[in-house]
């Protein structure tokens, strides 16, 4: 088994697990059916782990690469874009669920169910532009 | 029996391990254009190429003065290039493995587009 399939093999399995993980927790909050404020909290965290996994694994795309070539991959145009796209949704999916589980008992439902939309968004936005960053490089 | 199934997974482990090693290396032949060959700035010039991946290679992407102007993923081909300003260029090949990363292996042109 050669060993940098191997690391990267694992660090997809984070990185296809956040994913899953940042819509799975946000739309799980909004749908089927409402719930309590403890569970949605609980998915708040689920969604909090999910970007941090997000930005690790794609880092450690980056950072394996160094480790075996000395540089990062080589991408351009719409990949860079694609990458660009992916970074801001992480940035913006950690601080909308860090905000959500400082601030929330504070929000109104509607303010809840608002950042719990943006959760969604951010998190299918970031699904589709590494659609576009896989088959764009 | 335990350690017929032993023996086995070793050998099947060593297979797994060693495979790797008795692949061809990694090499990049471009058949066309030749080295300082004249190439015509109003044509849709085309480069002509062959890749052997090697272990750690996937495909590979093309570089006119090191700016990187297509990803190849047919590792025997021709690929048209976009027309190219007049002037020295140097047109490139470099194998890349999954992740984008050159590994390493290129072969590049120098011609004169005019």
């Amino acid at each position: 088994m050669d060993v940098q399939n191997l690391t990267y093999a694992l660090t997809q399995v984070v990185h296809n697990f956040g994913a899953a993980t940042v819509v799975g927790a946000a739309v799980f909050a909004r749908w089927p059916q409402p719930l309590s404020p403890e569970i949605r909290r609980i998915l708040a965290w689920l969604a909090l782990t999910g970007w941090m996994a997000q930005a690790a694994s794609g880092a450690g795309f980056g950072a394996i690469s160094i480790a075996f070539y000395g540089r990062p991959p080589d991408i351009h145009g719409i990949a860079v874009a694609a990458l660009l796209v992916k970074v801001a949704c992480a940035i913006a999916g950690f601080l909308l669920a860090a905000a959500y589980l400082r601030f929330s008992a504070g929000w109104t439902d509607g303010g809840r169910n608002r950042a719990w939309n943006g959760l969604i968004a951010l998190g299918a936005t970031a699904l589709t532009a590494a659609a576009f960053l896989r088959w764009f490089s | 029996m335990k350690e017929r199934t032993l023996y086995t997974l070793f050998v099947a482990l060593l297979l797994g391990v060693s495979a790797p090693a008795f692949a061809a290396p990694a090499m990049v032949t471009i058949n066309s254009p030749a080295e300082g060959a004249k190439l015509d700035a109003m044509a849709q010039n085309k480069i002509s190429y062959e890749v052997v991946p090697g272990p750690n290679g996937d495909h590979v992407h093309l570089y006119v003065d090191g700016k990187e102007m297509a990803v190849l993923r047919q590792l025997k081909g021709t690929y048209t290039m976009d027309t190219l300003a007049a002037g020295n260029r140097e047109i490139c090949i470099k194998v890349v493995e999954k992740n984008h990363t050159p590994i390493g292996v290129e072969k590049c042109v120098k011609v004169t587009v005019q």
